[in-house]
């Protein structure tokens, strides 16, 4: 068969893009390798052995895993519901993934100031929890790391919501109806069927929303407190304000290694969790 | 009562403004083989969903051992079922599938793989118990989705067209054994199919389903030998198809004109209303129909033979007459089959006493 799946000719030009990106990215990663080790004193592992050293720098990182962790949990949790009724309401899903989505329309850091409005010390929440009499001063619910899970879980959420609802529109009707005629009511049919079914999908979000939290410099910048950095935000400012390659690369290479231990350490307690399902 | 009737008054369906059922009345006999047959969109399927409880029906009432199912969830009917798709669940090997039911139940432990083992066993799957789904061919997965739905012994086993995808082979196989099973545990069987020949072999009644409407219910033998409208006729093994006339009726007898024939034929023999110059079908099945010469009571008239097909242990022969195309089978072994040759030109005998007339309405 002859050209069936041979590249027609003349054609092969259209595969330049994904070459050109995939040499940025490598390049990338090179050039990142490079500034790490290549420091302006010649090769060098300071940086890194800073990292090693410094205790606070430990905390930067730690509060980096433990964020991404809690906003990958929180996300996945308040996401699974949504996807659920997603899935159960055809009708209105179109409707619905709309509403999930549309925070995506706003500009990042246009959301993210939005958060202000609602729980700043002089913010809705605050004011109302205090005309109600609830509360006598404002909750700290900003510039700490609540604040940064908050604003996180809030614009991660969608790719849980996504990420699970693809799965659960695979599960075939049947199994459902297989397993209400064998006696099951619906939660337990929901536990022993659709859940098993669906946990690859919740897993797939947390992946998702794990890595992007393990990066992530806006939110953190605006919802944060001023000396509770993540590693994103001492990249950036190691990058934008002190020039500093060499150190932001190092910082990088570390993130990418714990981001990728984090992913394997996830792999792992997938395995475990969800049995092999055939299609 | 045997456990396991269903009885089906009146029942209707509509979706929307499309009624997919009506005025479907029926009773399935506890213990019996019964298959619902007909051509895709007939209402078998609909039916079946009904009786199992997942549709609910717009008019009419089911009743199971006298129980009416209304308002009655499935999982509360005495009814397990076999889906089109099986519907294995794909995570849980064959064990936790056939025991599903089971642990929902609360079965004890030991008591659950007892019951396992002796499903599989029933069915020929054991040994199997810690197979993954995925690693069971096509029969094999029949298997289990059968174990599955048994191992609650339900009264009544509903079967969504199961074995619609399975090769021949496997097929037959796979009938001969599920009327085994339903023969031993006496559970009642009904199984939709569209395969005429599937519902002939396997069930003890044939409930004949065309447009949302039963159109015959009796046994394999009855629903061949006397069809009770063309339909059925046709839907159920070969069957030649000549257009004819009433000539005249009386009590005891009606005379029929087929072209240049008229014969007489008794009024067990007429479906429908006859009257004089009615319009009519004759149908005649092609076994009846013999080319070894003139013989009493029998059209007699000159063939031709434009193709023949030898089937093994049947010879089929078209053949072209003055009264359109007729198909006659004979075994291989007769006397006459071997002389029978293309283009070759034979006297056709229809004997009166194996047609069937269809008065048009």
């Amino acid at each position: 068969m002859r050209g069936a799946t041979a590249t027609p000719r003349g054609l092969g030009w259209l595969l330049l893009p994904a070459v050109l990106v995939l040499a940025l990215f490598l390049g990338a990663v090179a050039l990142l390798f490079l500034h790490a080790f290549w420091t302006k004193d010649g090769f060098s592992l300071a940086y890194f052995k800073q990292i090693l050293d410094r205790a606070d720098y430990h905390e930067v990182f730690l509060r980096t895993v433990s964020i991404a962790a809690i906003v990958s949990i929180a996300s996945a949790l308040l996401a699974y519901p949504i996807a659920w009724l997603l899935w159960r309401l055809p009708k209105w899903r179109n409707l619905l993934l709309v509403v999930v989505l549309v925070p995506w329309l706003v500009s990042l850091v246009v959301r993210t100031y939005g958060w202000l409005v609602i729980l700043g010390p002089k913010g809705f929440l605050n004011e109302t929890l205090r005309w109600a009499g609830v509360i006598e001063s404002p909750l700290p619910l900003i510039f700490n790391d609540l604040g940064v899970v908050i604003g996180l879980t809030h614009v991660l959420m969608p790719f849980s919501v996504i990420a699970t609802l693809s799965v659960l529109l695979q599960i075939d009707n049947r199994l459902e109806e297989a397993s209400e005629s064998l006696g099951a009511g619906a939660l337990e049919t929901w536990r022993r069927v659709v859940l098993p079914l669906s946990l690859p999908g919740v897993f797939t979000g947390i992946s998702i929303t794990f890595l992007t939290s393990m990066g992530a410099i806006v939110t953190p910048i605006l919802l944060g407190g001023i000396r509770q950095k993540m590693a994103g935000t001492q990249i950036y400012q190691e990058v934008v304000y002190n020039f500093n390659m060499s150190k932001a690369s190092a910082w990088a290479l570390c993130l990418l290694i714990l981001s990728a231990l984090g992913l394997v350490l996830l792999r792992t307690v997938e395995a475990a969790l969800v049995p092999k399902a055939d299609k | 009562m045997r456990r396991g009737t269903i009885t089906v008054a009146g029942v209707g369906k509509d979706f929307g403004a499309t009624t997919v059922l009506s005025d479907v009345d029926l009773v399935i006999e506890g213990g019996s083989f019964v298959t619902l047959l007909g051509p895709s969109g007939c209402g078998k399927t609909t039916l079946l969903r009904l009786i199992a409880g997942f549709l609910e029906a717009s008019r009419g009432t089911i009743a199971i051992d006298g129980v009416p199912m209304q308002g009655v969830t499935p999982r509360r009917r005495p009814i397990g079922m076999v889906f089109q798709n099986l519907a294995l669940f794909p995570h849980l090997d064959v064990f936790e599938n056939v025991a599903y039911g089971l642990k929902i139940r609360g079965t004890p432990a030991a008591e659950i793989t007892a019951k396992v083992a002796r499903f599989l066993g029933l069915v020929g799957l054991a040994g199997f118990e810690r197979r993954r789904i995925g690693q069971l061919s096509g029969g094999q997965k029949q298997r289990v989705a059968l174990a599955r739905s048994l191992a609650l012994e339900p009264a009544i086993l509903l079967l969504d067209e199961p074995l619609s995808a399975l090769d021949l082979q496997l097929r037959r196989q796979l009938q001969v054994e599920l009327k085994a099973i339903q023969r031993q545990l006496a559970t009642t069987f009904v199984f939709v199919t569209h395969d005429q020949e599937e519902a002939t072999l396997l069930s003890d009644t044939i409930v004949v389903m065309e447009g949302g409407r039963v159109r015959q219910v009796g046994s394999p033998g009855e629903i061949y030998r006397r069809p009770a409208s063309p339909f059925v006729a046709r839907f159920v093994g070969d069957i030649n198809m000549l257009e004819g006339r009433i000539a005249t009726v009386n009590g005891t007898s009606i005379s029929v004109d087929l072209g240049q024939h008229r014969f007489d034929l008794p009024p067990s023999a007429i479906v429908g209303r006859p009257a004089a110059g009615a319009a009519c079908q004759i149908a005649c099945r092609p076994e009846a129909v013999t080319l070894a010469g003139d013989s009493a009571n029998a059209l007699a008239l000159d063939g031709r033979i434009d193709a023949l097909h030898r089937l093994g242990p049947t010879v089929k022969a078209m053949l072209d007459t003055p009264l359109g195309p007729l198909t006659a089978l004979m075994m291989a072994g007769a006397p006459q089959a071997a002389e029978l040759a293309e283009g070759k030109t034979v006297r056709v005998a229809v004997p009166s006493d194996t047609l069937t007339v269809f008065v048009s309405t």
